[in-house]
């Protein structure tokens, strides 16, 4: 079936993996090139650090922010979770005829004030228009580049006894939405935020970092866990999610640890240091929690109250799409 | 509610009895929401080694029979536009899928919603509804009826299926009752069905005190129906949905993958004129009928066979490239053994 392109080749999961594999572009000098960010040797142990990333999004605005906002952080957060701080970024936007100017207006806004707030200028840029009906409604990309001194790169190898942790509660952003989209009443808005102060402070606790957006936890365990070649146990009980959200979850009949957030992060820390890196990142989000530690195999379990299951890489569409 | 104590209490009770009862209890849970319960949770590892759990027939999706997908695709091939719920449209047919139609032609919708289709009717006045389910969702495919939209119908009636289990060739000891169903139907009409049966919700305290019920009355050869769910399960259920259920309906004999066809299990579109198979009859009737596979998600719908005892399973029947209906729907038993098994 795989003559076509299908909306499961962009739901972050394995179809789309296998589509990436497939295009086999020539071997460069670039390294992780299937990571958040790719990196560049520019001499001097300096590492440039380059990422890009298309958003589109249903609905355009949803509570607590709107596609702009997604599109900056999105970008920010994957060099951030490479440990590099962006030194600007560039904004292209697709836009179908007939879109209103003031909405427009807001969706730049987002972006401007983040810009300004974080010091990380739109560098470059550009606009197109498609015919009505050729686009649905606006289509971002932006891409991002930092330096990052190579020693500081967040790609260390993760071990055996390793904590992990994440940066807050799951699942908020794609609540969000599908509360949005099924006009359901919720308090919950999305977590889409540029993580970079919180990147600053752990890092240099931290083995490494990512940001779990598409396919959520599930999809970033299993990434990290075959990388390093490790397994991986998370105890359901520590992992923390906000009430509404687990019961809309519930509700929808979809996983919570499919589901991407825009401004968390899971990260891996030697278990001397974890303490210290949640009590940093609960500044930000008093969420942050400790919630599981690698183990060997090659496998996530999840150990929930009861029993223990397996936690697999998303496969399908995993939800609605929603970044 | 997540309480441990509440579910040692139970798992001490279901301990107790299955040593009287002292031989091996299959126990079949008749609803694929009930199985994504019990393999998210774990809880078959937490029962007796001679209480084992099947999954049963209940993921409308599944036994969906292949005709019926092939004579729907048919119909988007042929310009008539279709909606459906996301997960039929990975269902594979002979050929092709909805999900691929969906991508070629823009003729096949994807809605969360029958009142979705409402307003696709606006724009698309020919579009035909793909109604699936059990007695959950078919009132809501009654409502659209109401509202003169046009239904290709392959609804069915859990009642009959669990009649056709008993006299089946899997040794089943009890019934885990489907909840949802259980809000429409009610209590009374399992009562027709002479066996122990438990009507349970979904939370893992709810289901385990369920099998801890289906064990009791096991041990006393008891042959009746009882209501695990009464937060939200009525004696008569849910009248309202029911009278919709036989104003727009009439009740046939239905095809079930897996089952073969059943006597009055299926709901019929009763106007002619919103019927689709009638309406559209003529590019209907040139479907050829389908050719045996190796699929055999028959098998694992009847209970005969686990999902890893297909030799299709996690070789090349996989969520990305699903080979029969079981691996499609989260609700299937070979998708949910895929996503919490081993």
């Amino acid at each position: 079936m795989d003559d076509i392109i299908t909306l499961a080749h962009g739901s972050g999961g394995k179809e789309m993996q296998e589509l990436i594999n497939s295009f086999n572009f020539f071997k460069s000098s670039w390294k992780n090139t299937f990571n958040d960010s790719a990196t560049y040797d520019i001499g001097k142990g300096k590492q440039l650090v380059f990422t890009t990333d298309s958003f589109t999004v249903d609905p355009v605005f949803f509570p607590g922010g709107n596609i702009g906002h997604l599109a900056f952080c999105g970008t920010v957060n994957d060099l951030c979770v490479m440990g590099a701080l962006p030194l600007g970024l560039s904004l292209s936007l697709v836009i179908e005829e007939g879109f209103l100017k003031k909405e427009l207006d807001k969706i730049i806004n987002s972006i401007k004030k983040l810009s300004k707030e974080y010091s990380i200028p739109i560098a470059t840029g550009d606009t197109k228009v498609m015919g009505k009906g050729k686009i649905d409604k606006i289509v971002i990309n932006t891409s991002g580049v930092g330096v990052i001194d190579k020693k500081d790169l967040l790609t260390k190898k993760v071990e055996i006894g390793d904590k992990i942790i994440l940066s807050g509660g799951l699942g908020e952003h794609a609540v969000s939405l599908l509360s949005k989209r099924f006009d359901y009443e919720t308090d919950i808005v999305t977590d889409s935020k540029p993580l970079v102060k919180e990147i600053i402070d752990v890092k240099q606790l931290i083995k490494t970092a990512k940001d779990a957006t598409r396919g959520g936890i599930s999809a970033v365990l299993n990434d990290i866990s075959a990388k390093n070649r490790v397994g991986m146990i998370i105890y359901e009980e520590d992992i923390p999610a906000k009430n509404q959200v687990v019961k809309i979850t519930e509700m929808l009949g979809i996983n919570l640890y499919e589901l991407a957030c825009e401004g968390r992060f899971v990260c891996i820390a030697d278990e001397k240091t974890a303490g210290e890196v949640v009590k940093k990142l609960k500044k930000f989000n008093n969420s942050a929690a400790i919630i599981g530690k690698v183990v060997s195999g090659d496998k996530v379990i999840v150990q929930t109250y009861l029993g223990k299951r397996i936690l697999n890489v998303p496969t399908g569409r995993i939800v609605p799409r929603i970044c | 509610m997540r309480n441990k104590k509440f579910i040692d209490t139970h798992i001490r009770k279901i301990k107790t009895l299955s040593e009287k009862i002292n031989k091996n209890i299959t126990l079949m849970e008749i609803c694929g929401g009930h199985t994504t319960v019990i393999m998210k949770y774990g809880i078959r590892e937490i029962l007796p080694d001679n209480v084992s759990l099947i999954s049963g027939p209940g993921c409308p999706v599944c036994v969906s029979s292949q005709k019926d997908i092939d004579c729907v695709i048919e119909l988007a091939k042929n310009n008539i536009p279709v909606a459906t719920y996301g997960d039929m449209l990975r269902v594979p047919g002979t050929r092709d899928n909805l999900e691929k139609i969906k991508a070629e032609s823009g003729n096949v919708f994807e809605v969360y919603s029958t009142t979705e289709v409402i307003s696709l009717k606006n724009k698309y006045p020919d579009i035909v509804f793909f109604g699936v389910g059990f007695e959950t969702t078919a009132p809501m495919t009654a409502y659209l009826l109401k509202k003169k939209i046009c239904v290709y119908s392959v609804h069915k009636i859990i009642p009959p299926a669990m009649k056709i289990l008993i006299s089946g060739n899997v040794k089943i000891d009890g019934f885990i009752n489907p909840g949802h169903v259980s809000t429409i139907i009610g209590v009374k009409e399992y009562k027709e069905i002479e066996f122990p049966q438990v009507i349970s919700g979904f939370t893992p305290e709810q289901i385990i005190r369920g099998v801890s019920m289906l064990l009791e009355l096991i041990s006393k050869n008891e042959n009746k129906v009882v209501n695990g769910y009464r937060e939200v399960v009525r004696n008569k259920g849910n009248e309202k949905a029911k009278r919709l259920l036989n104003e727009m309906f009439s009740v046939e004999d239905s095809e079930w993958r897996g089952l073969g066809n059943i006597a009055d299990s299926g709901l019929e579109v009763a106007d002619n004129g919103l019927n689709a198979k009638i309406k559209y009859d003529k590019i209907i009737s040139s479907v050829p009928e389908p050719k045996k596979t190796a699929c055999r998600c028959g098998d694992v719908l009847k209970g005969l066979i686990e999902p890893g005892d297909c030799p299709l399973y996690r070789k090349v029947c996989t969520p990305e490239n699903p080979k029969g209906a079981c691996m499609v729907s989260k609700e299937g038993s070979c998708a949910i053994y895929y996503e919490y098994g081993k």
